[in-house]
């Protein structure tokens, strides 16, 4: 055909991952290590000027910080894959013309569980036959974080162009084939801001764990505080911050990549 | 029948086709959506024929794209039978049958995490192709609608303008060579200009593939420059009429069908009427032949008409003006009015002469020389 260069650009919109927001993207992606990176150095400066006493050197070395560091990475991961591997089937589920009815119940319903504050749910929870432990608090982890990732797994799916299935359907693709082929795959850069979001969530809330004796650097911002040590309350505070930020950095990137490639 | 001079009869007519072997069949098909009342389509009988285009055409509502879904049961029908070549398929799995019969929409609805190649290659990789086969296909669906293989295989829609869209949402219906295609509007959000060559173009491979089409349309002047026959639809999904263009615009079946063809049908009628099939007014060389009465021209080396020598009945020499052979009676009046001339010298495509088309003629009968061969 004769395709003119001025025609090409009335190309369709490519959606939430527009030149615009795309940019900005890059430029915060780019910003969040570098201030990670300042911040550990001025803590690493401030540490290097004090001199630590005993019970700051019990709390404030690599084997303690790397053994609660684990801890938190744990709480958060497993409590993540959890959330993806409930809340993404369920957010599928309530996106079928057969179920559309009820996904306005079932999201007040998951809203509702986001509303409960976390610390209470932690500690509500140690009072339940689950007790005290880690997979207590993993599940006061997936209660807080399960909400973000179905909404967004169903109105990922909801904002799939309806053209798009209709042609699928057409052309004889079954209900199946159109959402792993078409859907879910359109689907996915909103499904991935919602992972995002329930990543840091857990990041975040993991760090009250330690209150019912899951570990995590909770621990240590708690023991600190209760010691009246400040230096090492500040160390453990920063290193949350630094975590939570190169997760959200990580999730943030994954984002990035899935969007670019599904333009 | 074969001498049968009728005005305006561009193409074979038969008053209400009985259609020997029909490529899809609705039989009493009606549907009535869940909650209302009245049907969508109501009793429907409805024969499309072997390679031919059919346009549905109507008012909103009219239900023309709900029959055309249920062609290939993306809308089931409440009762009724569809038979595809002869074979009742109301009852066959949708999704086998969909594969059978090529589907082009408005929002053409290409995948735009695709690329060009593997939008095009859907149904042939769930029919199972082997991998050769699928890009053979792909690379000669590409030529066929006029994109570079080498240029357009791997780009994304996004890349690709609103008109190269639609080519690649016709070549992907055509994917798995289907006897029948169905297109929903494909060239409704297109801009005119665009839209007027996706048509030439569309007659093109439709010469070459000679499929069985079945197209909606709301523009009347779409369907009566693609449509072999048309079926107007009215409200209440019932059929007001069905037959060939002429037929449509001359003899309307109804007041519905009349009011819905409009006022302008007669015009409409002369883009239908291809001037190789008119008897022209004799016309010579000046010289050659004693001009009695006919006009008469003087040529170039070539052959070629140059300007009028002699013209009974015109007492201002009008300049030469040609039009093609291969164009309408409606190519021949634009010109006549941007020229301000009171005839057209039509031209074989080495540009001779071949007669002459005046004004007056129009609003006479314009004598045919009956069937197209």
């Amino acid at each position: 055909m004769t395709a003119t260069v001025g025609e090409s650009k009335v190309a369709r919109p490519t959606g939430p991952g527009s030149t615009g927001s795309t940019r900005k993207a890059d430029r915060s992606l780019v910003a969040v290590p570098i201030i990670v990176v300042v911040g550990l150095g001025l803590v690493a400066l401030y540490l290097s000027t004090r001199t630590l006493d005993t019970i700051e050197r019990r709390t404030i070395n690599v084997e303690n910080i790397t053994a609660r560091l684990g801890e938190h990475l744990y709480l958060t991961a497993v409590s993540t894959a959890i959330v993806i591997a409930l809340a993404i089937p369920l957010g599928i589920v309530l996106s079928r013309p057969a179920l559309r009815r009820v996904q306005p119940g079932v999201l007040a319903l998951t809203g509702f569980l986001q509303a409960l504050p976390p610390f209470g749910v932690i500690i509500l929870l140690a009072f339940s036959p689950l007790g005290l432990g880690a997979t207590t608090a993993i599940v006061a982890l997936v209660v807080a974080s399960f909400l973000p990732v179905v909404t967004n797994t169903a109105v990922g799916l909801a904002q799939v162009d309806p053209a798009m299935v209709e042609a699928a359907r057409g052309m004889g693709m079954s209900s199946r084939q159109t959402l792993w082929r078409v859907e879910l795959p359109l689907a996915v850069p909103v499904m991935v801001a919602g992972i995002r979001v329930a990543l840091v969530l857990n990041v975040a809330t993991a760090t009250l764990a330690t209150y019912i004796g899951a570990g995590g650097l909770g621990n240590i911002i708690d023991g600190a505080l209760r010691l009246g040590r400040p230096t090492a309350t500040l160390v453990a505070a920063a290193l949350v911050a630094a975590l939570a930020l190169l997760i959200d950095w990580l999730a943030g990137v994954a984002e990035y990549l899935v969007r670019r490639r599904s333009g | 029948m074969s001498d049968d001079v009728r005005p305006t009869i561009a193409r074979p007519m038969i008053a209400r086709p009985t259609i020997a072997h029909p490529m899809i069949a609705l039989q009493g098909i009606t549907k009535t959506y869940p909650g209302q009342t009245r049907h969508a389509v109501a009793q429907l009988d409805f024969d499309v024929p072997d390679g031919n285009i059919v346009m549905l055409i109507g008012p909103s509502g009219c239900g023309k794209t709900t029959t055309l879904k249920m062609m290939n049961r993306l809308i089931e029908p409440t009762s009724g039978r569809i038979l595809l070549d002869g074979e009742d398929v109301t009852g066959v799995d949708g999704d086998q049958l969909r594969r059978r019969i090529g589907y082009v929409i408005q929002q053409v609805g290409l995948f735009p995490h695709f690329t060009i190649a593997d939008n095009i290659a859907v149904v042939p990789r769930i029919l199972g192709w082997d991998r050769k086969r699928i890009d053979t296909r792909v690379d000669e669906l590409l030529h066929l609608v006029g994109l570079e293989p080498r240029d357009f295989r791997d780009r994304h829609p996004r890349q690709l303008s609103g008109g190269q869209q639609q080519r690649v949402g016709v070549a992907r219906g055509l994917a798995a060579d289907p006897a029948v295609m169905l297109m929903d509007e494909p060239f409704g959000a297109i801009d005119p200009i665009t839209r007027d060559r996706l048509q030439d173009e569309f007659l093109e491979i439709q010469r070459q593939i000679a499929k069985t089409i079945c197209f909606v349309t709301h523009d009347l002047t779409e369907a009566v420059k693609l449509g072999d026959r048309i079926a107007v639809f009215g409200p209440g999904g019932v059929l007001q009429q069905y037959d060939t263009p002429e037929q449509i615009l001359t003899h309307p079946a109804n007041d519905f069908v009349a009011e819905f063809v409009g006022s302008g049908a007669a015009v409409r009628r002369l883009s239908l009427l291809e001037l190789s099939r008119l008897e022209l007014e004799q016309i010579s060389v000046d010289g050659v032949d004693s001009p009695n009465g006919h006009p008469t021209y003087r040529a170039d080396a070539a052959g070629r008409a140059v300007a009028w020598s002699h013209l009974p009945g015109v007492s201002e020499m009008p300049p030469l003006v040609t039009v093609p052979l291969s164009g309408t009676v409606y190519d021949a009046v634009d010109v006549m009015l941007d020229m301000r001339t009171p005839l057209v010298a039509v031209v074989d495509h080495e540009d001779r002469p071949q007669g002459a088309l005046r004004w007056d003629a129009l609003v006479r009968e314009l004598p045919t020389k009956g069937r197209r061969p």
